[in-house]
């Protein structure tokens, strides 16, 4: 089978170079189409135009901002400004003219609306047919837009930190008198409160002294008086005294008076006899006090009065009691400058914008080539490479020579795998050279290591070939593989991002992108030629691609023996 | 040794071979669909003979060397060639044939040295071997001075020569040949005829499908006719037209039309006056000894002869016999 293979392999190279058309197909034109849409087209990467556009400009401000419009769009070296009198002048110049994508109206009072603070706007009429360049020219309007809004800005800015500036200042000078207002309180404050508390020492010492005074003329008051109730005391006490000693005297003596007439009576019942018992007995006389009594009644009085001592007396009055000092306040200005104005002048809102950065480096200027070149080699070798297969296995078919080589002893896997490897070299061989011209001619990026665009590359091409034969299984003639491979290619590249980025798409379609090996391989060259990433991103999209490949190759073997009833 | 034998399954006579030969076909049948188009098809070749497969289109001559060359598998029957079977062993059988289809299998960009070179390598020579057999066949079919043209510059008849000499480059054993020369000039048929001659003289054994008889009739030891993909009639051409039972024919234009009755004699029959020609006349004759006698009548009897021509019988009478159809509409110039 090795032997069909080589021998068809190199057959197919045989034909291939006979095949003027084929080779046109396969670098001319492709770097025809490439040269063409990468100059007109590169505006929509970013590309500085090389053409001079026309823009008709109606003034019906005449202001700053009018004036500051048609200086900055003129010094854009791609566009010229042409004033027109009126809208329909501007209107039938775009339409008349294939270099004026647009007209731009500013219209009266846009300085005065802008400077009060207004939103100010221009018109601006787009021609639709011209909706790519005119995209062009609006960037740049933004652009213009952004650094008159910007200008503006930081005028006001400075009219604003001037002012501030002024305001801080006086507002400084409010503070520090403000703040001396509020020492001069203070020290008011303080005088208040020492003569508040002297005041309260003197009349301290001052109540103490009466106090003490006080007390000692009541003590000699009450000394006086007890000495003459001691004096009176006494005299009262012996005249008692007297007394007593007289009763304890008769008393004594009745003592004795009883004792005699109990003898007595004692006596007179002996001498009474048997009548004794008839004598009543006599009356009772008290039980005299005892002799201790009577001893003590006639113990001379002892009376002795203690003259009180007025204790010290505390003076009434104490400090603490004052009533407080009705001081008002002092004035708490809470004028703290810093929370009056911010620490810093006041700043207008900034512009909200952006600014492109290329994801791999400084430079956001996309080479429209980096996209054209591999997108339309994709797309070409798509085109050949399909071509190729199907249109040379039903050319093989159709001229016989097919059912000769197999009569002649080559099996048809060996023929299938010699004419698809030779496609798939032919198709690397294309990008390989394409990605050398773009690079020699266009100045195309190849990335960090451009031999790691060979790998997407060898997955596109043998994808190429393996759908190749897929379009053979379903076309099977001659007539119908030319429109339907052409057809199945070019949506295969417009839709995987080939011709434009993959963005473009509504989501739908983005989806069907997914299971196109175009769209895979797309991604693996942008990310290695416009995005710079590094080369092991892109073996990933191609293995995607191959999954891809082999997916079509399934499908056309079990489909060839179609091309062959 | 060939005999004479009946066909079983048309029921005509012919020649059929023991199945001793290089290409032994037993039974063969195959269909397209509910299209029969070979039906219990028998033959043998013998190595170094050369058969001619004869038959009018749709016959089935085509289908029944794609399926010797094993393009196409049979429904039904079997093929042995140099002793292989072709179900079992195609590709041993691959080794032993060349094949050259009716169309003019050629890459067309290509040069006629590319096309013999590729076909000779594909069948396993070497470089060196290719080299010498393509220069050999581009001599055998004269076309040596346009070895490096492109295919698609020779004319019709190159093409069909060189579509010859890619099917022998490689020197097989069995040749099929399917109506190599169709469309081709009288010179270029002529110089395809004489390779296949020398071809068969070298030891090939060529099985030769064609609807020409008289191509059939110059080269072909044998013949086998084939009408709806069954055998009609197998042997040598003399066989086969004796098998039909013809005669002679001669036809006369007269330059006005004849007195009745001017044969005096009615050799066969007046085989037919046309309608609208009344001036020609058919006869069969038992002989051609009788043309002579036939003109000599026709003057005797006043007819003034303008033009007469003698018509042998042949294949094509024979398969007019045989089948009730014609060969083919037009014969070769």
């Amino acid at each position: 089978m090795l032997r069909t293979v080589a021998f068809v392999f190199r057959n197919e190279f045989r034909l291939f170079v006979r095949d003027r058309a084929a080779l046109f197909m396969l670098f001319l034109a492709p770097i025809v189409i490439i040269a063409v849409a990468g100059f007109s087209l590169g505006a929509m990467y970013g590309a500085p135009s090389r053409r001079v556009y026309v823009i008709p400009l109606v003034n019906h401000d005449h202001g700053a901002i009018a004036a500051a419009i048609v200086r900055g769009l003129s010094h854009r070296g791609a566009l010229r400004l042409s004033e027109q009198p009126d809208l329909d002048s501007s209107l039938s110049f775009v339409a008349r003219r294939d270099d004026a994508p647009m007209a731009i109206v500013i219209p009266a009072g846009t300085t005065a609306a802008f400077e009060s603070g207004k939103t100010a706007l221009v018109r601006v009429y787009i021609d639709p047919v011209k909706r790519i360049q005119a995209s062009a020219i609006e960037l740049q309007l933004s652009r213009l837009s952004r650094q008159i809004a910007a200008t503006a800005r930081r005028r006001a800015q400075k009219a604003l930190a001037k002012r501030t500036a002024d305001l801080r200042a006086q507002l400084d000078r409010i503070v520090a008198r403000t703040r001396a207002i509020q020492s001069e309180f203070a020290e008011f404050e303080r005088t208040l409160k020492g003569s508040r508390a002297e005041l309260a020492s003197a009349m301290a010492r001052r109540m103490r002294a009466r106090m003490k005074t006080l007390r000692e003329s009541v003590q000699a008051a009450i000394e006086r008086s007890a000495s003459a109730q001691k004096a009176q005391l006494r005299g009262e006490l012996a005249r008692k005294q007297a007394a007593v000693a007289a009763v304890v005297t008769y008393l004594g003596q009745l003592q004795s008076s009883k004792r005699e007439f109990e003898r007595w009576f004692a006596s007179l019942k002996t001498m009474a006899g048997s009548h004794a018992s008839e004598i009543p007995p006599p009356p009772r006389f008290p039980a005299p006090p005892s002799d201790r009594v009577l001893a003590e009644l006639s113990r001379p009085l002892s009376v002795s009065i203690h003259t009180p001592t007025i204790p010290a007396l505390k003076p009434v009055f104490d400090a603490s009691e004052l009533p407080p000092l009705a001081v008002p306040a002092a004035p708490r200005f809470s004028l703290d400058v810093g929370r009056l104005l911010p620490a810093e002048t006041p700043v207008l809102p900034g512009q909200f914008g952006w600014r492109e950065r290329s994801l791999a480096g400084p430079s956001a200027t996309v080479n429209s080539f980096d996209q054209y070149v591999p997108g339309f080699g994709v797309t070409f070798l798509l085109l050949d490479v399909v071509w190729g297969v199907s249109v040379g296995l039903i050319d093989e078919r159709d001229w016989g020579t097919l059912e000769r080589l197999r009569a002649s002893g080559a099996s048809l896997v060996g023929m299938m795998v010699g004419k698809l490897s030779s496609r798939f070299v032919v198709g690397f061989i294309q990008m390989v050279v394409l990605f050398a011209v773009g690079w020699a001619l266009f100045g195309v990026e190849l990335g960090r290591s451009p031999a790691m665009l060979l790998l997407p590359t060898a997955a596109i091409a043998f994808a190429a070939a393996a759908f190749g034969l897929v379009i053979a299984c379903i076309t099977q003639t001659r007539d119908s593989v030319l429109p339907i491979g052409a057809v199945a290619a070019m949506s295969m590249s417009a839709i995987g991002g080939c011709w434009w980025p993959l963005g473009f798409e509504p989501q739908w379609m983005r989806a069907i992108a997914q299971w196109m090996p175009t769209t895979w391989t797309m991604q693996a060259y942008n990310d290695l030629m416009i995005r710079g990433l590094a080369p092991s991103s892109a073996v990933v999209p191609a293995a995607a691609t191959l999954g891809l490949g082999t997916l079509f190759l399934l499908i056309g073997i079990v489909g060839s023996p179609r091309i062959y009833k | 040794m060939p005999q004479l034998c009946l066909n079983p399954a048309s029921g005509n006579i012919g020649t059929v071979l023991a199945p001793q030969g290089i290409v032994d076909v037993v039974g063969l049948a195959k269909s397209y669909g509910s299209r029969l188009v070979l039906h219990d098809l028998s033959f043998s070749v013998r190595a170094g003979e050369v058969v001619g497969l004869l038959g009018p289109n749709g016959a089935g001559k085509t289908t029944t060397l794609s399926i010797l060359a094993t393009l196409r598998g049979a429904d039904a029957g079997t093929v042995r060639i140099a002793g292989f079977d072709l179900r079992a062993r195609p590709g041993a059988i691959r080794r032993k044939l060349g094949f050259v289809p009716q169309a003019i299998a050629l890459y067309p960009s290509l040069s006629a040295y590319q096309n013999l070179d590729l076909f000779a390598r594909v069948q396993g020579l070497s470089a060196s071997e290719a080299r010498r057999s393509c220069a050999a066949a581009l001599e055998e079919v004269e076309l040596s001075d346009r070895a490096n043209d492109p295919v698609a510059t020779l004319s019709g008849g190159m093409k069909r020569r060189l579509n010859l000499a890619c099917g022998v480059v490689h020197r097989p054993e069995v040749l099929l040949l399917d109506e190599p020369t169709v469309g081709v000039d009288p010179q270029s048929r002529e110089k395809i005829l004489k390779t296949i001659r020398a071809l068969a003289r070298a030891g090939a054994t060529v099985i030769y499908s064609t609807h020409y008889m008289d191509e059939v009739e110059r080269i072909c030891d044998r013949v086998l006719l084939i009408d709806r993909g069954r055998l009609v009639a197998a042997g040598t051409v003399a066989e086969v037209v004796a098998l039909a039972g013809e005669h002679p024919r001669i036809e006369i234009t007269f330059e006005r039309e004849p007195p009745p009755n001017w044969c005096a004699r009615p050799l066969l029959s007046v085989n037919s006056v046309a309608g609208a020609e009344r001036n020609k006349v058919e006869l069969k004759l038992d002989n051609l000894s009788q043309v002579r006698e036939v003109l000599e009548q026709a003057r005797a009897a006043g007819g003034r002869v303008l033009e007469f021509s003698v018509h042998s019988p042949n294949l094509s009478d024979a398969f007019m016999t045989l089948t009730g159809r014609a060969l083919r509409d037009a014969e070769p110039a």
